[in-house]
């Protein structure tokens, strides 16, 4: 009777969270694997939904990747800006973390401020200060400051010329801001957690600040550097809200500046309607996301990660 | 800062890190501080050039009274996006923070069968953002949507709401674990001895305890449906401010100050809220981390 009472007690706490893990992150992946053997168009689910088209969509990926130059331009993006975002993403963060170890309380928390901002902001209004920052004509504030400086002579449109490297640029600098945040406020932390006699003894042996960061600080948040870099590698292969705009904004070229994550959703909610391919692909991102998940919670140690719970009558 | 008789931060150097961390902050502070200026001009003041430059106030009244270039005679209603924007962000903060406070208590507290697992999937799930599934929530979307017209519109705003809480759910259970795990056993402890069930103890003495976490989780919930775009723009049949600047972007350059204004005014409860309670907020960004 007892027993009976308090497994009912602890379903009530995990109804609505087993709810919402079934619903929006189970039923949609089986649906994503659903839809990808579907020749499904134009959400037209009465018609497309009950073919079995087998292993067509994903055949047409492959042969897409290897035939047409934008779908190759998509995956070249991918390639490049993900390790290059996260690069930046890491090393700003863990600059700014080490930079702000020596400056005062105050001027932190002023600096946290500023570099949370980009993550905080509405995405829309995020996308659109940027859009002017890098707009192709004259009141572009880029192209404003390099004419004045005189390195440029005409207004450049930077996302649309100069391919590819000109719209890599754009979305890389764009997202690598929103990342940092990320990076820098982890690492803050866990700076702030070493002991505070390890840097007095080295003090005293006379280390400067860099030989401080280098054989002090850096050594002791290994692990927390570990963890923002494949936590933001994992962000940053999957999340696309931040370039969607530029894109359709055509702020950047199309191909040049779609990420294979931000393909997923334009293949399925923009202008070809093909929900069948978009699956394909996003099973494929699925796939490789789930492997490097679960190697980065190998890595940083899971059991380390869960403790026991406390409270058991 | 000194601590004991060794001084393990200079001084001088300080002011100069301050000054490099400030020229590396910049960008960030000018974009935004030239969008607010532009929403009170004549022009856009984003190419730093004042001379024909004239403080209005013009776009703001035109903004309020719904008046866009693009839509011709048609007005937007202005405050019925922002409604529509409270509406999704409000459903978000609480539907995070009631399933993390449920779940995270019992992760906390209860010992059962797969536990470790539940914990396992919501560490995977937090860390591979679920926008990638968006096909499959869309299809799902469809084959539920009521039939009934007026029905649909409501429909959408539960399920939007839904979906975009669902990406912050693991989190908020994490944050929420975290918080529990702080206070001691003992504050419970008695109670349940004394046969309270554990649904009273959690409501009546744990979560006035954890206010200041269930406030941060609140906010970070409400921030993220405020800034939402993919979702709203993908669910939701009503506009929202941020489909609103979506597909208001495309006018003359002349009408460019009236969406800087719509911006701005799209940013303002975001830094409100933001200010307020910053220091809440790193607590929960740097937390969701657990050595």
């Amino acid at each position: 009777m007892k027993d009976s009472k308090r497994s009912l007690e602890l379903w009530a706490f995990l109804v609505p969270a087993l709810l919402i893990l079934v619903v929006f992150y189970f039923l949609p992946t089986i649906l994503t694997i659903f839809i990808s053997f579907t020749p499904l168009r134009n959400w037209n689910i009465d018609r497309y939904a009950r073919i079995f088209a087998g292993w067509r969509n994903y055949y047409r990926l492959f042969y897409a990747i290897q035939n047409d130059p934008s779908v190759r331009a998509v995956f070249l993006t991918t390639a490049v800006f993900v390790p290059v975002t996260l690069a930046i993403n890491v090393l700003g963060g863990l600059a700014l973390a080490l930079i702000n170890f020596f400056v005062g309380k105050r001027s932190n928390a002023l600096i946290n401020t500023i570099w949370l901002l980009p993550r905080m902001t509405p995405i829309a209004v995020y996308s659109l200060v940027w859009y002017y920052f890098f707009h192709g004509s004259e009141i572009g504030t880029l192209n404003s400051i390099l004419i004045k400086l005189g390195i440029i002579h005409r207004a450049v449109s930077w996302g649309q010329e100069f391919l590819p490297y000109g719209a890599w640029s754009v979305i890389i600098f764009v997202n690598g801001l929103v990342g940092v945040s990320f990076g820098m406020i982890v690492l803050s932390s866990a700076v702030k957690s070493i002991p505070t006699e390890h840097i007095i003894a080295a003090r005293v042996d006379g280390a400067t600040d860099w030989q401080l960061c280098r054989r002090i600080l850096i050594p002791q948040i290994r692990w927390h550097i570990m963890y923002v870099a494949t936590w933001q590698l994992l962000s940053l292969l999957t999340s696309y809200a931040h370039t969607y705009l530029l894109v359709s904004w055509r702020l950047v070229d199309k191909s040049y500046g779609t990420p294979w994550a931000l393909y997923v959703y334009e293949l399925a909610f923009t202008g070809v309607f093909d929900q069948g391919l978009a699956a394909a692909s996003g099973v494929f991102l699925v796939i490789v996301g789930a492997i490097l998940g679960w190697l980065t919670l190998k890595i940083l140690g899971f059991n380390k990660l869960v403790t026991e719970p406390r409270g058991d009558l | 800062m000194v601590t004991g008789d060794v001084e393990t931060k200079g001084r001088i150097k300080e002011i100069f890190y301050l000054g490099v961390l400030l020229a590396l902050s910049a960008p960030i502070l000018v974009v935004f501080v030239l969008l607010v200026i532009s929403s009170f001009g004549n022009q856009m003041a984003t190419n730093f050039d004042f001379s024909a430059f004239r403080f209005t106030l013009k776009n703001w009244r035109l903004l309020f009274e719904g008046r866009m270039a693009i839509t011709g005679g048609v007005r937007e209603n202005i405050w019925l996006h922002f409604l529509s924007t409270a509406v999704v962000a409000g459903g978000v903060a609480f539907l995070t923070t009631f399933v993390g406070a449920l779940t995270g208590y019992a992760i906390s507290r209860i010992k059962f069968k797969g536990r470790k697992i539940l914990l396992l999937s919501m560490l995977l799930i937090h860390a591979l953002p679920g926008s990638v599934l968006i096909v499959g929530v869309y299809f799902l979307y469809r084959v539920l949507m009521p039939q009934n017209l007026v029905f649909i519109r409501y429909f959408s705003f539960f399920y939007v709401i839904l979906a975009r809480a669902a990406l912050e759910v693991p989190l908020s259970v994490w944050l929420m674990k975290g918080f529990f795990d702080l206070l001691p056993w003992e504050t419970e402890w008695s109670a349940l001895v004394d046969g309270a069930s554990r649904f009273l103890v959690w409501r009546k003495i744990l979560l006035p305890l954890i206010k200041p976490g269930i406030v941060a989780v609140l906010i970070f919930g409400f921030l993220a449906g405020w800034q939402d775009l993919i979702y709203v723009r993908t669910f939701l049949i009503d506009r929202t401010l941020a489909t609103f600047i979506e597909s208001n972007l495309e006018t003359e350059m002349a009408y460019m100050p009236l969406l800087a204004a719509a911006a701005t005014f799209y940013l303002l409860p975001t830094i409100v809220f933001y200010i307020s309670s910053q220091q809440l907020l790193f607590k929960v960004y740097a937390g969701g981390i657990r050595r």
